[in-house]
């Protein structure tokens, strides 16, 4: 008898560890009462904001001041941020969701939106704080097309998130070999060659120093993608993945011929090895295709390397310089959230306006998603902030959204990379690489 | 004490007790069975429903996140797993590719464990004074040794420009050596990735304290009586290590053989920080599968059902090891 009784504790126990979740209570900090998970708030009633957002220190800052700015315009609201680092952040967040025990706003990188959004996770951005047609006419193409999901739109981006367009240079090198023709700007990919070639260093059969480094995964597939919409493509069209065309031909065949070339020996430089940012500041690359963020993420290591970078653009090998790009940081509010009024308000007052943006992009070093900050005194004031985004803001404008993948990141990282580093290092064939990419990314969708 | 006897009296385990004994007894025990119910049953009896679903943590779904935008789907993930066409879904793909470089990695690991291990602590045992307990723990000292750290320390080993083994051969080639031992799928050997074995390396080097441990153990449990009338009959060093010693520790290997492969078949750091699955997935291990999966790519009822398929593959070879290698030995 006693043993059952044990069992049946134990059952019970589960049952309401398991349940628990849904029934689990807000918590604000600084002694406030709690604005309860069930219960709107009292209109007089302080209202308390959970924001989440993964660990950066310099993103963090930037909505801190804003937070207090925020708070000092709307004293009955007070705004807790709970940080976690990147990787934490994905699982709580899978776990959080759910369980409905999230904050209120919630940090979220576009290309994650819609999955979440279609998840029945988050709130739709009420057009009273602005519409979808306003959205697109405020915002650049590629960060807002992160967080529209089936015409609706889930959160407002902060920044541009970019890895291609420009590369990283090393003028020291490029000066020391007489590799000029980035001075005038590079009118095609030729030039670009003649001045990898020049860069590169290999002793013994063995690459020691690789001419133009774009062989990591999101530079192979930016950089693929980006290739296929300059050469008149479109590889996604109403939920169907193309790329086994002639405009994917092409694409495959330009990458490879810097690998012919002799710019980069893909079986020693890729994502695990050398991989392009700290291979760039090492010296082991001359030129590396990588984001923005990289000059900041290594400038304090290596100072001497840093002050002799600068990025270059890329020439198109079409008409206009369009790329593809991934969205960006942006700020999203939980269905859960019972104060989606207040949460959206200092959304809005965070992304949208436009001088309390770029304070947000000074203070995290990133580029603006908003369209009024790429020009003019805002602009002014990141490019004397940041030197190296004024080759970025000026093609901006072409960046286009990536596209609404099932899982963006199973087709770049699972697919792309690894499909295309394989018929870089010779061990498939064009064609393979073509259809194997299509078929395998056209199945994502299934 | 029979079995049988031993299982009536757990049965009548609160049977005979005065009420405060009994209260005693749920109160000390009730914690820890809680703690194991929860820990334990739970997330396994979870993983296991996981698997009839097509469950990820993105969608909402009902009750315990279950239906709705995570349908029920029963056997499916099981039968999409036996799909072997070249058409078949990259995740249905990378299972198959999971499974065979798993079965090939613990198929190479168990026997060269025992191969270097067994012979190894004959020889560390039959080494008198401090030297022996100096070799033990030089031996042991990897098992000690974090095992991303060691992954580090083996990546930087055999990194193409400033590793140390390509400095090596450096040396007395007197060129400049760029092998990509990790990254190159161009190389094998008889059909065998090398990245491969250079895993297999550094995990034979941080394993195989554990097994030596074990090894000198049952080697000092021997009878030296054995030994002896061994030599006695003229028996030599050899003669006595293969027909006296091997024998003899048959129940020790076959129990460091099931824990071996059972490790083996859970390698992932290792893996995860010196080729990430690479190259062209040649060291894919189905663990890294399963954790990609399920926390990158969050298709988390999949991944539960490879989990499974790898929990059942895991038994059926240690049934199949307990059979082949037991022992008719005793002493």
């Amino acid at each position: 008898m006693f043993n059952k009784f044990v069992i049946l504790f134990v059952l019970m126990a589960l049952m309401l560890s398991a349940c628990g979740g849904s029934a689990q209570t807000d918590q604000p900090s600084g002694g406030e009462e709690p604005v309860t998970g069930t219960e709107a708030p009292a209109a007089a009633e302080k209202v308390t904001l959970r924001v989440w957002s993964h660990q950066n220190d310099s993103f963090n800052a930037g909505y801190e001041a804003l937070a207090a700015e925020y708070m000092g315009l709307h004293p009955d609201v007070e705004i807790v941020f709970e940080t976690f680092d990147y990787d934490t952040y994905i699982q709580t967040l899978q776990t959080a969701l759910p369980a409905k025990t999230e904050a209120d706003i919630l940090q979220m990188f576009g290309s994650w939106v819609c999955s979440y959004a279609e998840g029945g996770n988050l709130a739709e951005m009420p057009t009273s704080a602005i519409s979808l047609d306003d959205a697109r006419a405020k915002l650049l193409n590629a960060p807002i097309g992160g967080y529209i999901c089936e015409d609706k739109l889930y959160g407002v981006p902060q920044e541009f998130n970019i890895e291609y367009g420009a590369v990283l240079l090393n003028t020291a090198i490029a000066e020391e070999v007489g590799a000029t023709n980035y001075l005038d700007d590079w009118a095609n990919w030729d030039e670009v060659i003649e001045d990898g070639q020049k860069m590169t260093v290999v002793q013994d059969g063995v690459m020691t120093r690789a001419g133009l480094n774009f062989t990591g995964s999101d530079g192979i597939a930016t950089m693929f993608h980006s290739l296929y919409l300059q050469y008149g493509g479109q590889y996604l069209q109403d939920g169907v993945y193309t790329v086994d065309t002639p405009e994917g031909v092409k694409t495959l065949e330009l990458m490879m011929r810097l690998v012919d070339e002799g710019l980069v020996d893909p079986v020693l430089y890729n994502d695990e090895e050398n991989w392009v940012g700290d291979s760039f500041f090492a010296e082991t690359s001359a030129m590396g295709l990588v984001g923005p963020w990289a000059i900041p993420e290594y400038s304090g290591d290596y100072e001497e390397v840093a002050a002799n970078t600068i990025y270059q653009p890329l020439p198109s090998v079409g008409s206009d310089p369009v790329f593809a790009a991934a969205s960006g940081w942006g700020l999203t509010v939980s269905i859960n959230s019972k104060v989606q009024e207040k949460a959206w308000d200092f959304v809005n007052f965070v992304t949208l306006d436009a001088g309390n943006a770029v304070e947000w992009n000074l203070a995290s070093g990133t580029l603006p998603a908003l369209k009024e900050n790429i020009t003019g005194t805002n602009a002014e004031s990141l490019i004397a902030e940041f030197p190296y985004f004024e080759p970025f803001l000026g093609i901006l404008e072409y960046g286009q959204y990536e596209g609404q993948f099932p899982d963006r990141d199973f087709v770049w990282y699972e697919v792309t990379y690894p499909t295309v580093l394989n018929f870089l290092q010779g061990n498939a064939t064009l064609e393979e690489t073509l259809q194997t990419i299509e078929s395998e990314v056209q199945g994502s969708f299934q | 004490m029979t079995a049988r006897s031993q299982d009536k009296n757990s049965g009548r385990f609160f049977r005979g007790r005065n009420a405060a004994e009994k209260r005693f007894l749920a109160g000390t025990i009730s914690p820890l069975v809680l703690y194991l119910a929860f820990w334990t049953i739970f997330p396994l009896l979870w993983g296991i429903t996981l698997a009839f679903f097509d469950y990820s943590p993105r969608q909402t779904g009902g009750f315990l996140g279950f239906g709705e935008g995570n349908p029920f789907v029963g056997l499916q993930h099981f039968e999409n797993m036996l799909n072997f066409s070249a058409d078949a879904p990259l995740e249905v793909q990378q299972f198959h590719i999971g499974i065979r470089v798993t079965l090939l990695f613990a198929a190479l690991v168990v026997p060269l464990n025992l191969l270097i291990t067994v012979p190894l602590a004959f020889l560390i045992e039959s080494v008198n004074g401090k030297a022996k307990g100096i070799f033990r723990t030089i031996f042991f000292l990897p098992v000690l040794a974090p095992s991303v750290g060691v992954a580090i320390m083996w990546g930087f080993i055999f990194h193409p420009q400033r590793g140390l083994l390509n400095a090596i051969i450096g040396q007395f080639t007197g060129r400049l050596v760029g092998t990509a031992w990790l990254r190159d799928s161009s190389l094998t050997v008889w059909g065998i990735p090398v990245a491969l074995f250079a895993i297999i390396i550094a995990y034979l080097w941080q394993d195989m304290g554990y097994n030596l441990v074990i090894f000198i153990a049952a080697l000092q449990g021997i009878p030296q009586s054995i030994k002896d009338a061994a030599r006695i009959d003229g028996a030599n060093w050899l003669q006595m290590f293969v027909r006296i010693i091997i024998p003899l520790l048959m129940p020790t290997i076959l129990l460091a053989a099931i824990l071996t492969m059972i490790s083996a078949f859970q390698v992932f750091d290792i893996v995860q920080v010196m080729t990430e699955g690479g190259p062209d997935d040649q060291t894919q291990v189905l663990l890294l599968n399963i954790y990609s999966y399920a926390f990158r790519y969050q298709k988390m009822g999949w991944a539960a059902a490879v989990s499974i398929v790898m929990f059942l593959v895991v038994l059926s070879i240690s049934f199949v090891q307990t059979r082949l290698l037991r022992s008719e030995w005793e002493y």
